[in-house]
């Protein structure tokens, strides 16, 4: 097998020139083929181009995430009407609100504890389906005493330090108001992106704790 | 010394310096996983983290470009073009290190409008700095490729090894910028962002260290140069050929179509390949060679690298990158065991072997002696094979826990966090964290005091 | 993936490249010392990786696609070693001629 199988490297293979050809040729195909994957990966990235992005007034409406026996994954569902604070953003508002979230969520360096769609760290729970979270409902809205779960998603990001439950704790990162909104109204949209079914099984899976 | 290479020391220098603040760091990023309320509201997780990866990038950069300006006068035989800019800049360069770790430490949150992102942090992981810093690293590199390009071609000598680095200098610069603009959709954020890290990490960083093993193999062993350039030229083939599309592993969750789910496993799967390559290199160089060279510990760390490369990289890569067990995997602990593995295996082992190399020459020490190094060189690899093993238990307990038992949501977050398995990896690791830190300072001082300590002349070569 | 099956897979992944690590470090050895036990105990590595493969195609819960890939990697890696070597010695007899 030796013998025969080094035959591949026969042709000029003791002259670097063969093998710098080589080298070239590989990196252009790959680069090739990355461009192309690239134009067609981010049309379906573009929010609202109809790809697995939906458009940030998507925020209007009732996402679920649900098994979809089809394609063997977890899907993001979108659902009728269901209003943020009670207002039907506009397509200008939802944009601007969005952007806001994003600033708000790098000046404070929020992925460097926690991960949107499992880069960042791993310190604190992943956020990309954090809206989605049951604990929203069965815990955080009778300890923050609000009516709604953005009341209380706005409540907790704002003094987080108030409601210590187990073995960490979020610090208090002097969020006003309008930029605790900013992040809810962000991480509704965000849980509304299809990921090839991740995270699996999310809020259809109990373990005791 | 010519100044192309006294810039080389310095550099070389402040990268060691800086893997000083990349453990202490570490070290107490670790204690937040063990003790409640640990610094809270005072110096939060996140912050130094934050800290300690940026000063991964730094050091990692600072020994590529110590290394660079060490070996470009050798290879091209004439003194670095521009170096008077290149020694300037090595000064703003530190300082503005300096003012960002400063502002890091002590501002810690910026404003949630562009003036935060300009000055204080652009909390994107791996590249927080604020923007008027990265500029200034754009400008840094525009130098280091400017210094490149202006010596060959004055020397009128493009070498292949000159050639590769030459051309790595484009990713280096181009990819950095694509990843600036940052753009509110997260999907579309994070596929640039990846196109830097990955591509900086697993292509043009692993080009730019191969070169300066490169030349460093033909100082160390006296390799000859069609030799050393044929493996480089191959390792490019391969590196980039499994390398460019094995960015798809990062392509698997994000909001992107899911062919990156065959083609990311596919190519990522295969980057083991030429790893394993390397393995049979460094043992082939390692016999043919040993009795040879009159610096173990470079040859060493030279050896080191290439078992590091194969199992942090390699074996640790592999066992998550298949998609239905990176499902789970994916973004746990285990992720940061393979981070940590492949890290140090691939650049730091790297950049310590020509601190060596470079302490030796450029202080004429004839033979590289005492045992310092192998004190530094056994706790080192210890300690952190001893972590990524820790960081391998805690990360498959939380995979299988809160993330396939768990389904991810708080409440499985937190059951994977209080299980004992978990918690005892993260004892274990910090306790590593403290035998690496040791080594660490045992590793700094042999190379600070190399050939300025007074030493009893060895036996052997007290006969011979 | 079923749960119980995510961690014994991973291990059995990770075994099988740490075969192929083995097998291609035990064969360097091997070949740098001319010892035949060495090559011997090489081969039993890349056995052991077969081992594994067979393995992972038989009981892991991997769609059919990646074990057919696996199965396709286990037969490169064997090449792997023997291939680099003998592209070793030739570009290190180039020293000699010039
Ligand atoms: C004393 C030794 C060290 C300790 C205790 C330590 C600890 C840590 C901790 C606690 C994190 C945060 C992980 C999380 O989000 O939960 C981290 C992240 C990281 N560290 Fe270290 N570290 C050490 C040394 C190093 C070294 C030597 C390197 C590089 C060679 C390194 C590279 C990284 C990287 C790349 C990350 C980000 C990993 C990821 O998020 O996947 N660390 N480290
Ligand atoms: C020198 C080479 C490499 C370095 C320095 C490196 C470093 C890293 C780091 C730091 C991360 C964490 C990124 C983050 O989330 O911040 C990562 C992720 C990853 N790496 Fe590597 N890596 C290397 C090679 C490889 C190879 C060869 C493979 C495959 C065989 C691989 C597979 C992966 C995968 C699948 C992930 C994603 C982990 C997840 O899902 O959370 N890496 N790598
Ligand atoms: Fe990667």
């Amino acid at each position: 097998m030796t013998e025969s199988s080094a035959a591949v490297f026969e042709p000029g293979a003791g002259d670097p020139r063969f093998w710098r050809d080589g080298a070239i040729a590989t990196t252009v195909f790959m680069l090739l083929v990355l461009l192309l994957l690239t134009v067609d990966s981010l049309r379906v990235l573009t929010e609202g181009g109809g790809g697995n992005v939906p458009a940030y007034t998507v925020i209007n409406q009732k996402i679920t995430y649900e098994f979809d026996a089809a394609s063997n994954m977890d899907k993001p569902v979108i659902g009728e009407e269901e209003l943020l604070f009670g207002h039907r953003y506009s397509e200008a508002e939802a944009k601007a609100i969005m952007d806001k979230g994003k600033l708000v969520i790098q000046s404070r360096s929020c992925i460097n504890c926690h991960a949107f769609f499992g880069n960042g760290a791993y310190y604190a729970p992943d956020l990309t389906k954090a809206w989605l979270d049951p604990t929203w409902e069965k815990m955080w809205m009778p300890m923050t005493q609000a009516k709604t779960k953005e009341e209380a998603m706005v409540q907790f990001l704002m003094h987080p330090d108030r409601y210590p439950t187990w073995a960490r704790q979020m610090p208090n990162l002097n969020l006003s108001e309008e930029e605790a909104r900013a992040v809810t109204a962000y991480l509704k949209w965000i849980s509304s992106v299809q990921t090839n079914g991740f995270p699996a099984g999310f809020g259809r899976r109990e373990v005791a704790r | 010394m010519n100044q192309s290479k006294k810039l080389g020391v310095q550099y070389l220098t402040a990268s060691i310096v800086m893997m000083g603040a990349l453990l202490l760091f570490g070290l107490l990023a670790s204690i937040f996983y063990l003790k409640y309320g640990f610094l809270l509201g005072k110096l939060d997780f996140n912050i130094v983290k934050q800290v300690h990866i940026n000063a991964l990038i730094i050091a990692c950069l600072w020994g590529f470009m110590g290394a660079i300006y060490w070996f470009l006068p050798d290879e091209l035989g004439i003194e670095t073009v521009g170096i008077g800019l290149a020694r300037l800049l090595f000064w703003v360069f530190v300082a503005a290190v300096a003012v960002v770790v400063l502002v890091f430490i002590f501002v810690q949150y910026g404003s949630s409008d562009e003036s935060g992102m300009w000055l204080v942090n652009q909390g994107r992981k791996y590249v927080e700095a604020p923007r008027w810093a990265a500029i200034g690293i754009v400008a840094v590199f525009f130098t280091l490729a400017y210094n490149i390009f202006a010596s060959v071609a004055k020397a009128r000598k493009v070498t292949g090894i000159m050639g590769v680095l030459m051309t790595t200098m484009v990713p280096l610069i181009a990819v950095y910028l694509i990843a600036f603009p940052a753009p509110t959709n997260m999907s579309v954020d994070l596929y640039w962002w990846w196109w830097l890290v990955h591509m900086w990490v697993e292509a043009t960083w692993e080009l730019i260290i191969g070169c300066i093993l490169a030349l460093a193999l033909m100082k160390l062993l006296g390799t000859s140069r069609k030799v050393v350039e044929i493996w480089l030229y191959l390792e490019v083939a391969l590196v980039l050929g499994t390398g460019i599309l094995g960015l798809g592993h990062h392509y698997f969750w994000i909001g992107t179509p899911q062919y990156w789910l065959s083609i990311g496993g596919i190519f990522s799967a295969l980057e083991p390949l030429p790893l394993l390559g390397m393995v049979v290199h460094a043992i082939y160089d390692a016999g043919k060679h040993q009795m040879k060279t009159h610096n173990k510990p470079a040859f060493l760390w030279l050896i080191a690298e290439a078992f590091g490369n194969f199992i942090g990289a390699g074996i640790w890569g592999f066992m998550m990158t298949l998609p239905q067990i990176n499902l789970y995997s994916h973004g746990t602990q285990w992720t940061v065991s393979h981070g940590h593995f492949a890290f140090y295996g691939a650049y730091i082992t790297g950049i310590i072997a020509v601190a060596y190399m470079v302490a030796q020459e450029s202080r004429g020490i004839r033979e590289v002696r005492g045992n310092a190094w192998k004190w530094a060189f056994a706790g080192l690899n210890i300690g952190m094979v001893g972590m990524v093993g820790a960081l391998l238990v805690s990360g498959m307990s939380e995979a299988f826990i809160g993330r396939a038992l768990g389904g991810s949501t708080l409440d499985g977050f937190m059951a994977s966090q209080s299980n004992s398995w978990f918690m005892q990896g993260m004892i274990a690791r910090t306790g590593f964290g403290v035998i690496i830190v040791a080594s660490y300072f045992i590793l700094a001082w042999d190379l600070a005091t190399l050939g300025r300590r007074r030493e009893k002349p060895s036996p052997a070569l007290a006969t011979s | 993936m079923n749960p119980s099956w995510l961690l014994p897979t991973a291990a059995l992944l990770g075994i099988y490249v740490l075969c192929a690590g083995c097998y291609g470090m035990v064969y360097a050895l091997g070949r740098l010392r001319e010892s035949r036990r060495l090559m011997h105990a090489a081969h039993a590595f890349y056995a052991v990786q077969g081992l594994t493969t067979l393995l992972l195609v038989a009981l892991t819960p991997l769609a059919w696609g990646w074990k057919a890939f696996l199965l396709a990697s286990f037969l490169v890696y064997a090449v792997i070693p023997p291939l680099t070597w003998r592209q070793l010695e030739r570009t290190h007899a180039l020293e000699h001629e010039s």
